[in-house]
């Protein structure tokens, strides 16, 4: 897209004229960082403030010192730990589950258009129903056990792995399947020194976004169908009017997000380091 | 119209349109100071077109970046008519490698938003854009996208539309780097074409020796590292454009030579080279 | 399919014309619903036959009148309705909240620098998990779920929106320095007409969110009329005809959407398709 141009090395900003940054520019980088920190650091503050003169009730809005002391009581009384290992266990039993299962799909129905044709007009329309849909059809198949669990995170980690799968085999460009054959290469050969590369962004791409799935599913699963886990904590807070409670395990939810996405980013800019275009 | 009379009208005036005045640039790459310009003197009369070469790296398309107002941090002065430049104006227009054309907007909506910030009324504003369309050839197609365009033809909307604000100064960037052999010939005609029908004041900075030397009233000859001039060769108003005289033919080699390209030395080595394997 | 040759003396003679229909030439065309047919065969022997339980697998024919039974008397598309109108309020708030925000972000660097730090901790948060937390403050009841809807509307229609108009290549921003635009000039020439794919791409993405999250608000915050409700019915009095139903229909919703954004974004967009 932006073509680099010789002359561009320089990071002339562009901006067109309007907002007016100087008064920060002096303060260069450390100025940077502080404009970032405004505005959570105000909204801390305003936080702590509105909770120590009364101006929302408790119900609303707790003071941070009692989220800070659920989240206390909850990791010294192991519940906080045990919920959060139950629902990570959960993420990555169906995940894998259905990660493993995508990828063959994917890789079968990319690769042989017959398969393709079959079997892709059918899981597509399948893939259609919000993943949610199925939990009261589950339920009632299986009920509430891990099983519920397991299978519908499974399914929610299946469809975008198949999807991306499908398209990273599908999509080695030509050329280089030329070129496996101009070398000779065997089946095996091809598939592991040019299918395999060429379809490992669009493979991770779709892991990437099964994982998040897995974990965006879960939370829902546990806060409908669960006695355990985090999303139960939530729901359990919710039904005792516990809003602290309730925002503990938030942070500890977002926490587990951040750390999943940094996994993530950290894995993909290790496997494109080859590719200058693509890390982010 | 009217400014192309007064245009004519100064040609007798002997003053420089633009003096570039002990130039010097730095800037820093991966740590390291790079001076990309040092002490560059320049004069540009009226209605001359200098056609600057040189390798990469020589600082050519930094100049142009700073004739154009794009950057303002230089050691030295670059002044216009007498005024000092400050930032981009309407009076200097640029012809990019890539054509940079709006690809949502029509061939005469890109040619016709260089005049937004210039005071015509509509139906002006669209009399010029026709009048430059049709300078260019391309008046058949001012509906269409630039999605439907070839190289050559995109890039002559490009010209139309450096064109279209008569521009004291227009400044030519590897215009012509980025199409195919072909048509790159056909363009350099027309380009000789344009400049000479509006009497336009022009610098173009060319890595092909035979454009600048086919397109030039004067061939400045950059090196790299520093970026300097090296030399400022005339071309003989005598000369003709014809790619096979044989001044054409010397000045063209005088111009490769400074540059480091010994053609005549490289004969003789060759065939020095042929001789002795024919002796074995 | 004909082709025709022309002969020498330059009368053209044709190749015998093939018939559109034989058997080759079908095999191809049926292939996408030979499975899905075969499938629905099987559940609906399967059921008859009682080989599966019909507690568990009812038959077509079961599900098809407890459909028309719905649309009839039960008035499922109230429910319809009433979801639809939930996701429509939702989408409509929280997009057009998130594509202003991306666009002012996409534009002030200042705005980005303040803001980004507590958008990028909203991200991580999953979105469901916001449901106690926005029940207890709206309640449970439709400013609950809108709300709902709405933040999960928001979140891809300002990431997409604020890609879109930052991704704008920077030849086009230096394009429009070059040609002495004032801010009002990049923004109409250069940075909405850029960022339009991005902002497409964006709602696309929120009308998606935001009908799951219609969906599962309604099964986690049951009260009012609406599918999720149904679900819930039928799930609590056991009546899976009237979940597989539910199920179908929600597919058929979810087709139309994404045939809806699709066409929409094709209209708008013809000129990078040249």
């Amino acid at each position: 897209m932006s073509s680099g141009q010789s002359t561009d090395v320089i990071e002339n900003p562009g901006r067109p004229s309007g907002v007016p940054c100087r008064f920060w520019r002096g303060f260069g980088r450390v100025g940077g960082l502080a404009q970032g920190l405004v505005v959570p650091a105000a909204l801390l503050i305003a936080w702590g403030f509105s909770a120590n003169l009364g101006w929302l009730p408790e119900q609303i809005l707790p003071p941070p010192s009692e989220v800070f002391g659920a989240l206390r009581e909850t990791m010294n009384d192991g519940t906080l730990l045990s919920s959060t290992l139950t629902s990570l266990r959960r993420v990555a039993e169906g995940f894998l589950a259905g990660a493993v299962l995508g990828l063959a799909f994917g890789f079968v129905t990319g690769a042989s258009r017959l398969a393709e044709s079959l079997v892709a007009p059918l899981f597509l329309t399948l893939s259609q129903v919000p993943t949610l849909g199925w939990i009261p059809i589950l339920i009632l198949f299986v009920g509430i056990d891990e099983s519920l669990k397991v299978l519908i995170i499974g399914w929610a980690a299946f469809i975008p792995v198949a999807l991306n799968t499908t398209q990273g085999v599908r999509d080695v460009p030509r050329a280089f399947l030329e070129l496996g054959r101009v070398l000779s290469l065997s089946r095996w050969s091809t598939l592991r020194s040019i299918i395999l590369p060429s379809a490992v962004p669009s493979i991770f791409t779709g892991l990437r976004e099964g994982l998040a799935n897995s974990w965006q599913t879960l939370v829902v699963v546990e806060l409908i169908a669960s006695f355990e886990g985090l999303g139960y904590l939530m729901a359990y807070g919710r039904q005792l009017f516990q809003l602290e409670l309730v925002l503990a395990a938030m942070i500890v939810v977002g926490l587990i997000g951040l750390s999943i996405n940094l996994l993530l980013s950290l894995i993909e800019s290790h496997l494109q380091r080859w590719n200058p275009g693509r890390q982010s | 119209m009217s400014i192309l009379v007064r245009a004519l009208d100064n040609v007798g005036v002997k003053n420089s349109l633009l003096r570039i005045e002990d130039v010097s640039k730095a800037f820093v790459l991966s740590g390291r100071a790079v001076q990309a310009l040092s002490h560059i003197d320049l004069d540009v009369e009226r209605g001359e077109f200098v056609s600057i070469v040189g390798a990469s790296g020589c600082g050519k398309s930094t100049l142009l970046r700073l004739i154009l107002g794009l950057d303002t941090e230089y050691d030295g002065a670059i002044r216009l008519d007498g005024r000092r430049i400050e930032r981009p104006g309407l009076d200097r227009s640029i012809v990019f490698q890539e054509h940079r054309l709006l690809p949502w907007l029509t061939v005469e909506a890109n040619v016709g938003a260089a005049l937004r910030q210039i005071k015509l009324n509509g139906a002006e504003k669209r009399a010029r854009v026709s009048e430059q369309l049709q300078l260019v050839g391309l008046e058949a197609f001012a509906k269409a996208y630039p999605a439907q365009l070839s190289g050559g033809m995109a890039q002559r909307v490009a010209i139309a539309r450096a064109l279209v604000t008569n521009p004291k100064f227009l400044l030519l960037d590897e215009p012509l780097g980025a199409l195919d052999a072909l048509t790159r010939l056909r363009l350099q005609d027309e380009l000789l074409r344009i400049v000479r029908d509006r009497a336009a004041t022009a610098i173009l900075v060319t890595h092909d020796v035979d454009e600048a030397v086919y397109l030039g009233d004067r061939i400045v000859i950059m090196n790299p590292h520093p970026g300097r001039i090296a030399t400022v060769l005339p071309v003989p108003k005598a000369m003709s454009r014809d790619r096979s005289d044989p001044e054409f033919i010397r000045l063209r080699d005088e111009v490769l030579a400074r540059l480091g390209v010994d053609r005549a030395a490289l004969r003789d080595r060759t065939t020095e080279v042929l001789a002795g394997h024919a002796r074995r | 399919m004909t082709s025709s040759v022309m002969g020498a003396s330059g009368a053209s003679t044709r190749a015998p014309v093939r018939s559109r229909f034989t058997p080759a030439s079908l095999t191809p065309r049926l292939r996408p619903v030979i499975v899905p047919i075969l499938g629905l065969a099987l559940w609906e022997i399967a059921a008859r036959t009682g080989l599966a339980d019909p507690r568990f697998l009812p038959t077509l024919e079961a599900i098809a009148v407890r459909g028309v039974k719905e649309f009839s008397e039960n008035g499922v598309t109230s429910d319809l309705a009433a979801s639809l109108a939930r996701d429509l309020l939702g989408f409509v708030a929280g997009a057009s909240i998130g594509v202003a925000l991306g666009l002012a972000l996409g534009f002030s660097r200042l705005l980005e620098r303040l803001l980004s730090p507590l958008l990028l901790a909203h991200r991580q948060i999953a979105l469901f998990a916001w449901v106690p937390l926005i029940s207890m403050w709206f309640g449970g009841g439709e400013a609950g779920k809108v709300v709902f809807i709405a933040l999960a509307a928001f979140q891809p229609a300002l990431t997409n929106t604020w890609q879109g108009v930052a991704g704008i290549p920077k030849i086009y921003r230096e394009l429009s320095r070059v040609l002495t635009f004032s801010g009002w000039d990049f923004a109409v020439v250069i940075a909405l007409p850029g960022a339009l794919p991005g902002i497409f791409t964006g709602l696309h993405a929120a009308l998606i969110y935001a009908w799951t999250a219609t969906v599962g608000a309604e099964l986690l915050l049951d009260i009012a009329p609406g599918i999720g409700g149904r679900m819930n019915e039928g799930q609590h009095l056991f009546h899976i005809d009237l979940l597989f139903l539910c199920v179908f229909l929600l597919g058929l919703l979810g087709v139309a959407f994404n045939l809806f954004a699709g066409a929409l974004e094709r209209r708008l967009m013809s000129w990078r398709h040249s």
